[in-house]
């Protein structure tokens, strides 16, 4: 059989439409740190926990704590266009919205690198709560640090960020003449084994 | 011969015992002599324009330190403090540096408040003496524009604009040097240049693409290379005698003013006047006065007599109920998709219109441009005739928009020639006097002339004007000459010429023929950027043609692709078996052609289940094959899945009481905690759509609701989803609770993070790894 084209025009719209409805907003911070205790300089101090964010961090003497958003409205429109029956653009939407809050993370990324190669650091790849061995219930001490209250993301009690198109991370700020880590994949230090992403990057 | 800047204030400062942390722009205060000092330094090292110690030295950041209020006195004891140390033949450059915020929309700072920061203490500066002002180090060029308008309004001294670019060859916020060069040329910068971020062999093309695009001088100051952190401190590696070797290339590439930033001392100075001593600023080859376009990204040039530039029309609410009504809610939705259609279209420019009768038009246009600047990297014409709108337009614009338009009235001469002038607009003028319609080319060339001429005495410049001819509808007056119009203002001006083509068929049949005619004939007479609807197939034919015509696309090719027959697409069988036409459409997803097919069948008398079977749930299983196999992707599932709802929709329309046969009960939902859905939600479709019926609980639900319904609808299969680990556990507690409850549904679970292992430990029936899977396994244990 030969199944439909991948529909580049309904790719087309949704890229389009997600670009209309994103709203990106970030906010971030910077803070001491010190690798040997895996504590982040904060009222109270905010201890690392994890071996593979530890390892990313070990060479990072401050590090930067990020969230971003894009908002609700691509959430709610994919959410009225499944109702219609628009189930394939929805779900073109729902991925396109990711892209887009991706793409935010990256732009709020550069300007956080920009800094630390001012003061003579150099960045580590962005860490989020819930990649490897980094127990997403850190997600609103996250939200704390990075200040997020400013840009409306908060977290609910299962640690979900609302809205749902929003990122947190971390950054290793670590100083120049010590190479950072490459940039690698991320699947390589997650243990999510049946992640999506996974079984998509390896294939 | 080349102009030699200071070096860095930081470094010096801190060897002068500045403790980290400490407020660098208080000194001035404190330790004036200190200030003096460095200062003497670096004129005894070469040195020829002195930088203040003022480049924190706005309220915003000066409020860092508690000193907000003392913004007068620091940037007038530094003026002094570098007084102290010049002599007669050294220049006193009066350094601005960021807020450190960004402006709105990026951030929280309104361009009017940034403009009042940067106004305070480039006011200070001026009245304590200095020769010049040097913006520096700005990385938005929204900021750099807020501080240049402040500078212009605060002062008739020369103004230096220097940006940071990243080794992208851009600012943070998208800016190429190209673009930089125009949008601040445009507003009267006196020099223009590049500092920080990076060091001398990184800044040398940018320094190239500014000396091509700029017709006033370059700066450079570069750090001494990329710093380190050694021991605890910020270093950087290069060293004087390297930095100067740098400063020939430098001057080679169009710089004529070098100095340093970060990490540079006064024996770097001392190395690069050394180096250059007796070298001459280079001679450039000055860029034409192109009218050029720009947003905060890109630029468009309008040369006269080349290819020609598309102006789209369609952002204008006048006789289009939706776009108004949405422009007067607030909502720029409809707006943002013309927006981005247009420039698929091929628009180069967009003109943008707010003119909705009873709305705020000023708020409107406002909202609509930073909108748009946000989306679009085409470069926006403001259209309006109000003067406010157009002011708040034109601060809200991180680039070189056009003015649409300037008429020869005295009015509008009055107040938008200056708003041209401050926010570096170019304008589109239009023929029009307080006297009416000028009727002959020569009378509309006079009212350009006059409109010129007023631009030129309020300080605009030849690349500023786009010229417009004038249509009138060929109904009542001839197109005839407005041709001889564009033909005479390119003999008598040279400059561009536009309009607005559609008004020449007003009140005539046929409209698109006499449109995209008439865009022929113009084109011909040297229309440079017609205002068009670049929807229209007809001028789109047109412009290809033209294109193809006069060479703008050599040899045609760009046409011949176009419109040379190619094959055309083989059409699906039109006859065959009615059943195999339905499943090939499910297949394909062509959800359009399914509904005809479907009715055609009925009504030959086939019946509902032959359909089902033998049709629809043949290409689901067929595309479930093919998804499962890795041949196609979930888009293509759901498309199909889509064509198939469109199909039972059919079938219940026409005959109502077959519907409602289902092959088993299913209730679904994602767990307590876990909001994510879409997952589900396409699990519920596609099982829909293989003939269950389905009970969707939603996302976020209890365990006991869960076992309620699955007991109240007798459900005969539970689907449970959960996205995350932190949420996941609550599988495990449905299914107990399921168990414990008697209830004898199976239960299949699935989700991002669930795996086999996982729903075997829960104890739940099976595992699904995707909504195909889902849909096998339902109908294996039925």
């Amino acid at each position: 059989m030969k199944p439909a084209a991948f529909c580049p025009d309904l790719l087309e719209e949704a890229c389009n439409e997600a670009q209309i409805l994103a709203k990106p907003q970030g906010a971030w911070e910077l803070y001491p740190y010190d690798a040997k205790t895996h504590i982040v300089d904060f009222f109270p101090p905010f201890h690392i926990k994890g071996e593979k964010i530890q390892h990313h961090l070990q060479d990072a003497r401050q590090v930067a704590v990020l969230a971003v958003t894009i908002g609700a409205a691509i959430e709610t429109s994919v959410h009225t266009y499944f109702k219609a029956g628009r189930y394939a653009y929805s779900l073109l939407l729902d991925a396109a919205g990711t892209a887009a809050v991706e793409a935010a993370a990256d732009a709020l990324n550069d300007v956080i690198d920009r800094e630390a190669r001012l003061r003579g650091y150099r960045t580590t790849w962005r860490f989020s709560p819930g990649y490897g061995d980094w127990d997403v219930r850190v997600q609103k001490k996250i939200l704390r640090l990075a200040q997020a209250e400013r840009i409306q993301l908060s977290a609910t009690e299962s640690y979900m960020l609302i809205p749902r198109k929003s990122i947190t991370a971390l950054i290793g700020f670590i100083p120049h003449p010590l190479s950072a880590p490459a940039r690698v994949s991320h699947c390589a230090v997650c243990e999510q084994q049946n992640c999506l992403a996974r079984k998509e990057t390896e294939e | 011969m080349i102009t030699i800047f200071d070096g860095a204030m930081g470094t010096m400062l801190q060897k002068a015992g500045l403790p980290p942390g400490d407020c660098p722009e208080a000194w001035n205060l404190q330790h004036r002599a200190a200030i003096t000092k460095i200062h003497r330094t670096y004129i005894e090292h070469g040195a020829q324009i002195i930088e203040t110690n003022t480049f924190g030295a706005n309220r915003i950041k000066l409020s860092h330190y508690h000193r907000e209020r003392q913004v007068d006195a620091i940037n007038a004891a530094a003026v002094q403090a570098a007084r102290a140390a010049a002599g007669p033949s050294i220049r006193i450059a009066g350094s601005v540096g960021p807020t450190g915020k960004f402006i709105a929309p990026l951030g929280d700072l309104g361009f009017d408040l940034a403009c009042d920061v940067f106004e305070e203490q480039i006011r200070a500066l001026d009245c304590a003496g200095v020769d010049m002002i040097l913006i520096e180090t700005i990385i938005d060029i929204q900021e750099m524009r807020a501080a240049l308008r402040a500078a212009k309004k605060a002062t008739a001294k020369p103004v230096i604009c220097q940006m940071s670019f990243g080794d992208d060859g851009r600012t943070i916020t998208g800016t190429d040097p190209q673009t930089a060069a125009v949008v601040l040329e445009a507003m009267g910068a006196d020099i223009i240049g590049v500092n920080c971020s990076l060091g001398p062999a990184q800044l040398l093309p940018v320094v190239e693409q500014l000396a091509a695009a700029a017709r006033c001088p370059i700066s450079a100051q570069p750090n001494a290379g990329m710093p380190k952190l050694i021991g605890g401190e910020t270093v950087f590696p290069m060293q004087a005698a390297e930095f100067g070797q740098w400063a020939p290339r430098l001057a080679a590439a169009g710089a004529a003013y070098i100095g340093g930033c970060c990490g540079t001392t006064p024996a770097h100075i001392a190395a690069a006047a050394q180096a250059v001593k007796g070298v001459a600023v280079r001679t450039r080859d000055v860029p034409m006065p192109i009218l050029t376009l720009t947003s905060r990204t890109g630029s468009v040039a309008i040369p006269a007599g080349a290819a020609p530039v598309l102006i789209g029309e369609r952002i204008n609410p006048t006789g289009r109920k939706k776009l108004a009504a949405d422009i007067k809610e607030g909502n720029f939705s409809s707006v943002k998709k013309e927006a981005l259609a247009q420039i698929k279209a091929g628009a180069h420019i967009l003109d943008v219109n707010m003119g909705v009768a009873g709305i705020d038009q000023t708020a409107a246009m406002q909202k609509a441009v930073e909108e748009l600047s946000l989306l679009v990297a085409a470069p926006l014409s403001i259209d309006t005739s109000d003067a406010r709108a157009l002011e708040a337009a034109l601060k809200a614009y991180p680039g070189r928009a056009l003015i649409n338009s300037v008429s020869a009235e005295p009015e509008r001469l009055r107040d938008f020639l200056p708003l041209a002038k401050q926010y570096g607009a170019a304008i589109l003028c239009l023929p029009l006097s307080e006297k009416g319609v000028p009727e002959t080319a020569e009378e509309r060339a006079e009212l350009i002339q006059t409109i010129m001429d007023a631009a030129y005495a309020a300080g605009l410049r030849r690349q500023d004007f786009l010229l417009d001819g004038l249509v009138m509808t060929a109904a009542t007056t001839s197109g005839a000459e407005t041709l001889r119009a564009l033909r005479l203002y390119r003999k008598r001006f040279g400059c561009p010429a536009t309009m607005g083509l559609s008004n020449i068929s007003y009140g005539l049949p046929g409209r698109p023929l006499i449109n995209s005619t008439f865009l022929a004939l113009s084109l011909a007479s040297g229309l440079d950027a017609p205002i068009l609807n670049p929807y229209d197939p007809a001028m789109r034919d047109t412009l290809a043609a033209a294109a193809a015509i006069m060479g703008h696309d050599k040899n045609g090719r760009r046409y011949s692709l176009q419109y040379g027959g190619a094959a055309a697409e083989p059409a699906p069988p039109a006859n065959g078996d009615l059943l195999e036409q339905i499943r090939h459409t499910v297949v394909n997803g062509e959800k359009e052609a399914v509904a005809p097919l479907i009715r055609q069948a009925l009504a030959e008398g086939r019946a509902p289940m032959e359909l089902t079977d033998g049709a629809l749930t043949a290409a689901m299983n067929e595309i479930g094959a093919a998804f499962s196999a890795g041949r196609c992707f979930l888009p293509q599932v759901l498309l199909a899945a889509e064509t198939m709802r469109e199909a039972f929709l059919t079938i219940k329309e026409v005959l109502p009481a077959q519907a409602g046969h289902t092959i088993g009960k299913v209730v679904l939902a994602t767990v307590k905690g876990d909001i994510h859905d879409l997952g589900k939600n396409i699990v519920a479709a596609l099982m829909e759509n293989n003939g269950f019926q389905v009970i969707d609980l939603g996302k976020d639900v209890s365990a006991d609701a869960i076992v309620e319904a699955v007991l109240s609808e007798q459900a005969d299969i539970v689907g449970l989803c959960a996205l995350m680990t932190t949420t996941m556990p609550q599988i495990d507690r449905t299914v107990a609770l399921l168990k414990k409850s008697g209830c004898t549904a199976k239960t299949i679970v699935g989700g991002a993070v669930v795996t086999a292992e996982y729903a075997a430990q829960a104890g739940a029936d099976r595992y699904a790894a995707d909504g195909v899977n889902a849909v096998q396994i339902a109908k294996e244990l039925l």
